[in-house]
């Protein structure tokens, strides 16, 4: 940054600095104590009502949870093996694609918080 | 009103016209967002029935059809040129003013064409009217882009002629109806809405384009051309099973390059694509509860579609760049934006209170009433792969993750208006469904907000959240990095030029060599003929005499035979 103020948490927006706090150390800790907890909760709310869904697996408790997270997981996993194989350089395309060319600068208005 | 006697995509033409005689500023804003307003409430108050017929070489064309299915994409189409426009309010470019202006009129036109004589005409509009959104940022790279994404949408709109061509011959019949998979005819119509709608392997343009058209444009192009097709799918081809396994591919794959791609605008076109694909299910399973889930989760993703592209446009405004790879951190200064990205991100994850939420169950729901149960796992899987990529990449990596050390000033005020106002759409629909559940197109007896319903998404949604806090704290999960990916447009962009590259090397060095080949043997027979006639040669020396009275001996016994035998 040229210029430090810019930097100066007290010239962000009033909402920019509340959501700071995301930043802290142990916040992400936080948070991701905090859903696991909500996760549980979800799970345990599965036992409170009757379900009666179109297939037998959506009657199993958590169900829908676990079916979440193990197939999200496959997921990103199948993602980055993919990415091994269709990876490429940026430049792949060469100059018949916009993924190496900037941006043209007179349609844009770069603007610093502050400025 | 006289003005129920105007197609409403000639307000649009109209307008267009207009705009080149006003000057740019104010004047030229207010028609820009005062039209698709006017729009709006003659689409919305239009009674149904068929308006505005003209003869057309014999035929008679139906230009203004309005029934519950038209109205609803007529309706929201309008919604989206006036967000669109609001969003654009910036721009000082004539030709991106006119080219959405035409385009979303030639989409409303499209959607209540009557007969395949409009239908064509106006889809061949939208190919031509959009290019220029691509074509607008004015760079080398745009350029090709732009004529790529042409040749294909001309390509099929061109097919779409060729199917209805022998459509009629085959029926008596241009009427744009349902119709039965079959004939040449129907499949050549149904290849070409399948062009426009993305199908698998047919996909690719999407993703090619819509990152290349400019800040403003890729907002407008990504209300618009897809979903036409969805309408006109919905229109013609509903009840069509295979609709549903093309669905269900086309919610699958697109979350899997989603995930590596690093433009986080072709991020979205891949999220779109995936989008898509639940409206096709939708179509394919063909009852009146699917049909109606089609048509609100179209209606519901046009808005949510449009608040992502245009919050990670607002950041390429700002910052120069889309690519999560140099992002990142950004809500410090432009909290507004993050907050608006995270309405649209939680609409397309389909969180309960949000608009996706109560369109998407409608289609989840009867597919399982339906008895598909592979789709239904596929459908629900598919739910969690855009929570990866539209609910956690697009607002995690741009306002989120690492700081990236870039302090943009939060987007100007017109583009929070239009975020600020289709985010208030997103919300308002998920709590208050009721109103767009009476626009659609069958009476809908649908109750999203049940326990099971608001339980299930959640726990598929959080937990899913969870998979995506183990992997990161693991490190477990992909880093954004600058690359490109390849996907099936690397077959025509990269592969079939190079092999009629080297094929065309190949014929020209055989084509060489025999030219070669020939002139050698050809001089090597001169050269023999020279040798031995030419005037150093054996057989020239007798030439002069020898050859002379042997000829003269020939006439003369040529003679004498002609004389003897007459």
């Amino acid at each position: 940054m040229a210029n430090p103020s810019k930097d100066d948490p007290d010239r962000y927006p009033p909402l920019g600095r509340a959501l700071l706090w995301v930043d802290r150390p142990g916040s992400a800790n936080k948070l991701f104590w905090g859903l696991a907890a909500f996760c549980v909760v979800l799970f345990l709310l599965d036992f409170t009502y009757h379900k009666h869904g179109h297939f037998v697996v959506e009657d199993y408790p958590g169900f829908f949870g676990i079916y979440g997270f193990v197939m999200f997981t496959l997921l990103i996993l199948a993602a980055k093996a993919l990415r091994v194989l269709i990876k490429r350089n940026e430049g792949f395309y060469g100059d018949k694609a916009i993924d190496t060319e900037a941006y043209p600068e007179d349609q844009l208005e770069r603007v610093d918080n502050g400025d | 009103m006289a003005i129920n006697l105007i197609p409403t995509a000639f307000l649009f033409f109209a307008a267009a016209l207009l705009l080149l005689v006003l000057p740019q500023g104010r004047i030229r804003g207010a028609v820009l967002l005062a039209l698709p307003l006017v729009a709006a409430l003659q689409v919305f108050n239009l009674p149904e029935g068929i308006y505005a017929q003209a003869d057309f070489f014999g035929f008679t064309l139906e230009l203004m059809r309005v029934d519950r299915l038209s109205r609803v994409f007529g309706l929201i189409f309008c919604i989206a040129a006036f967000l669109g426009n609001l969003y654009a309010w910036h721009v000082r470019d004539t030709v991106q003013q006119v080219a959405a202006l035409l385009y979303a009129g030639a989409a409303i036109g499209a959607v209540f064409a009557g007969d395949l004589i409009t239908l064509f005409f106006y889809w061949e509009g939208t190919a031509i009217a959009s290019v220029f959104l691509i074509w607008a940022r004015r760079t080398t790279g745009a350029y090709h882009t732009g004529m790529r994404y042409l040749i294909i949408q001309i390509a099929s709109g061109v097919i779409l002629l060729a199917g209805a061509a022998i459509h009629y011959r085959e029926t008596g019949s241009l009427a744009f109806e349902l119709m039965t998979l079959g004939s040449l005819g129907t499949w050549l119509i149904f290849l070409s809405f399948g062009m426009k709608c993305a199908f698998p392997l047919l996909h690719n343009w999407l993703q090619d384009s819509y990152p290349a058209a400019t800040v403003t444009g890729t907002v407008i192009l990504s209300a618009f051309t897809t979903k036409l097709a969805v309408y006109a799918l919905a229109r013609g081809f509903a009840g069509t099973e295979i609709l549903i396994y093309i669905g269900a591919v086309m919610t699958l794959f697109p979350i899997f390059f989603a995930e590596i791609e690093n433009d986080l605008r072709r991020v979205l076109a891949y999220s779109l694509n995936n989008q898509l694909g639940f409206m096709v299910v939708g179509i394919g399973v063909g009852t009146e509860m699917a049909l109606n889930g089609t048509a609100s989760h179209a209606f519901a993703h046009i808005l949510y579609k449009a608040l992502l592209f245009m919050s990670v446009g607002a950041v390429l405004y700002r910052t120069g760049t889309s690519k999560a790879s140099e992002l990142g951190g950004l809500y410090r200064t432009m909290p507004r934006t993050a907050a608006f990205c995270l309405v649209g991100a939680a609409s397309i994850s389909a969180f309960p209170l949000f608009s996706g939420f109560v369109t998407k169950s409608l289609i989840l729901d009867e597919t399982a009433a339906a008895h598909y149960p592979i789709i239904w796992a596929a459908l629900v899987f598919a739910s969690a792969g855009v929570l990866s990529h539209s609910g956690i990449k697009i607002p995690f990596f741009t306002f989120f993750a690492h700081d990236s050390g870039l302090r943009p000033k939060e987007a100007p005020m017109h583009m929070q208006l239009a975020m600020g106002i289709t985010a208030f759409l997103c919300i308002f629909i998920g709590v208050f469904p009721a109103p767009l559940y009476a626009m659609l197109p069958y009476p809908v007896e649908f109750h999203p907000y049940t326990m099971a319903h608001v339980v299930g998404q959640m726990q598929l949604l959080c937990f899913a959240l969870l998979a995506f806090g183990v992997l990161m704290r693991t490190g477990i999960h992909p880093p954004e990095i600058r690359a490109v990916n390849l996907d099936t447009d690397w077959t025509y962009r990269w592969f079939m030029p190079r092999v009629i590259g080297s094929m065309a090397r190949v014929i020209s060095t055989v084509w060489t060599a025999r030219e070669t080949l020939m002139v050698a043997t050809g001089n090597g027979i001169l050269r023999r003929l020279y040798r031995s006639h030419g005037p150093e040669g054996r057989i020239a020396r007798v030439w002069p005499t020898g050859a002379m009275v042997i000829w003269i001996a020939v006439l003369l016994g040529v003679t004498l035979m002609v004389n003897f035998a007459s």
